[in-house]
């Protein structure tokens, strides 16, 4: 059972019923979810809140998002917690999930949240060596070097003798 | 040789195309050394570009680890930068197979935030969208598999049924594969009385066909080889590894979001879940079949009991006017320009919907900022989490189940990629 002292906030948002935890409590409130029956993990993921005024504050610029079923009661809820720094770091909860693994690799990939005890935390998506985490707000769509980009231009301008 | 790393796999060097071999410095049960072997990306029974990176005892998979990435097209990105009625073309392209449960997981989770509930007749034609290609993409799987299983007339026979559902799907909505026909706040248009005729026939054939498939399949006995007793994943694995779909209940567990979490008035149908207790690739394989029946199934009833009305929510904020209207209604001129140079903001917050594609669990998380493009939205992609379990599956099995195995895993690599 979770104790209600890890719950910060609690709502319903569209339907879903949601609770938000301290960064720190969230291995801690997820094994106690898990306990109580929600024992699938449907996905793992980041919102990066940079520059988002829906809110006049909001705790964190990155919101992780954790969606949780209970296939006995059919009943779902979801997790958030607010992280900061740079990069942001969290505990990994493949321990108590294990498809978080790939989630948890996909999401350091995409946004640089760092989960701190993951087994193998690479890149998943992208290549090894790529620089920065496209899925920051503040990465620019197409934002990435154009390969053969110099010869493309050679090649579009014709010949001076022509 | 290369040195060997902490997980076992070496460097491996490059010996042909496709194909590289290295030693791991390990020995095996039987003496000899552990090989890994790199498989992939370009094989043709990875079904798109999968590399897997295997450690071989002989011909035995002792370690085997997925390596993805080579089909991502950062479509998440992507829908950030769209706007909301915009987003929908980009989600036809994840899983590629199956677009109109991309688009539909999607328009439930925007219509959530909207708090909009579409008319019955459009949520009848989103089930019959979907089961005709729940059904198409079985197809896709069973004729595939069934080259690489040993059976290479399969793909004509599904491939020639397929045609006919990508036909109906070009007379409904003017393209073969890539619908966009499910959007927020309804579906793109009518069905055509043609395309009720072919649905009808369709319905009236198809049970027939399937027994075809059956005859040449269930007990042929290089299939059964093949399939029976290969790939096992336990219910309890399957739960614990989150796998959804065909997976979990080839294993078994009878899950089916249809029936779970019922949504498109599903609850309103009359089927069954299929389930194989074999929890091995023959009982996947039974699995697929026996839904296929169920769609077939579900198409029945929903083309018998298909509701008069409109196809739309009536919102003018969210869809367009009809065409007509625009020659008579200055407000309705408005409302189009609007529509299609700012779009339509959606009440901040956040929603999740998920749909049971051919797949598994094929969920869309949308986040608002309340203007008029996403703030995020990240596709739960069941093919992602189901091909997780392929190192459980494939342990101490051959190198050649292991094509059965990635098979009857049916991931699509753009759906795994996005």
């Amino acid at each position: 059972m979770i104790a209600d002292s890890l719950i910060v906030e609690k709502g319903v948002s569209a339907g879903d019923a949601w609770i938000s935890v301290a960064p720190d409590s969230i291995h801690t409130a997820l094994s106690g979810l898990r306990d109580d029956g929600y024992r699938l993990l449907v996905f793992l993921t980041c919102v990066d809140h940079l520059a988002d005024s829906s809110k006049p504050t909001w705790p964190g610029r990155y919101e992780l998002v954790y969606q949780l079923r209970n296939m006995e009661t059919r009943e779902q809820l979801r997790v958030r917690t607010f992280l900061d720094g740079d990069p942001p770091r969290i505990d990994s909860v493949h321990d108590l999930f294990p498809p978080a693994n790939w989630d948890e690799r996909e999401t350091y990939d995409m946004f640089g949240v760092v989960f701190t005890d993951h087994p193998d935390l690479t890149r998943i998506l992208m290549p090894d060596d790529w620089v920065g985490h496209p899925l920051r707000r503040d990465y620019p769509v197409g934002g990435e070097v154009v390969e053969f980009s110099e010869e493309h231009e050679v090649w579009q301008t014709p010949p001076p003798r022509a | 040789m290369a040195d060997a790393t902490a997980e076992g796999m070496s460097d491996t060097s490059t010996i042909g195309q496709g194909v590289t071999v290295s030693r791991t410095g390990e020995h095996g049960a039987f003496g000899g050394e552990l090989l890994t072997i790199n498989f992939g990306p370009h094989h043709p029974s990875t079904h798109g570009v999968l590399r897997l990176i295997v450690d071989l005892d002989g011909e035995q998979v002792k370690r085997l680890k997925p390596v993805i990435g080579y089909l991502h097209t950062g479509i998440e990105k992507q829908a950030e930068a769209l706007r909301w009625q915009q987003v929908v073309v980009v989600t036809d392209r994840h899983d590629y197979l199956s677009p109109p449960f991309n688009n539909l997981s999607y328009a439930l989770a925007v219509e959530k935030l909207l708090g909009v509930d579409v008319p019955p007749r459009a949520d009848a034609l989103r089930v019959i969208m979907c089961e005709l290609t729940r059904i198409s993409s079985h197809l896709v799987w069973l004729g595939t598999s069934g080259i690489e299983l040993g059976a290479s007339t399969m793909l004509m026979y599904c491939f020639r049924e397929r045609d006919t559902i990508l036909d109906m799907n070009e007379e409904i909505s003017g393209f073969r594969m890539h619908t966009s026909f499910i959007r927020p706040g309804g579906v793109l248009a009518d069905a055509t009385p043609r395309f009720l005729e072919m649905l009808d026939r369709f319905c009236n054939a198809m049970p027939a066909n399937i027994d075809e498939y059956e005859s040449l399949l269930t007990m042929n006995p290089i299939f059964r080889s093949r399939t029976i007793g290969i790939g096992r994943l336990p219910a309890e694995d399957a739960k614990v590894l989150g796998a959804t779909g065909p997976m979990l209940r080839g294993s078994g567990v009878a899950w089916d979001l249809r029936k779970s979490m019922p949504y498109s008035g599903y609850e309103n149908y009359d089927f069954e879940i299929a389930t194989s207790e074999l929890s091995d690739c023959y009982g996947r394989y039974l699995v697929r079949i026996k839904e296929m029946r169920e769609s077939v199934k579900i198409l029945r009833q929903a083309l018998d009991r298909l509701p008069d009305g409109p196809v739309n929510i009536d919102d003018r904020k969210v869809l367009p006017p009809p065409r007509e209207e625009l020659e008579t209604s200055m407000e309705a001129v408005i409302h189009h320009f609007k529509l299609f140079t700012e779009g339509y903001t959606v009440p901040a917050g956040d929603a999740y919907a998920a749909v049971e594609s051919g797949r598994g669990e094929n969920g869309c998380y949308v986040v608002s900022d309340g203007t008029h493009k996403p703030r995020r939205v990240k596709f739960r992609a069941a093919s992602f989490v189901n091909l997780q379990p392929l190192e459980r599956m494939a342990l101490n099995h051959m190198v050649a189940d292991m094509v059965a195995i990635i098979g009857t895993a049916d991931t699509v690599l753009g759906d795994v990629d996005r």
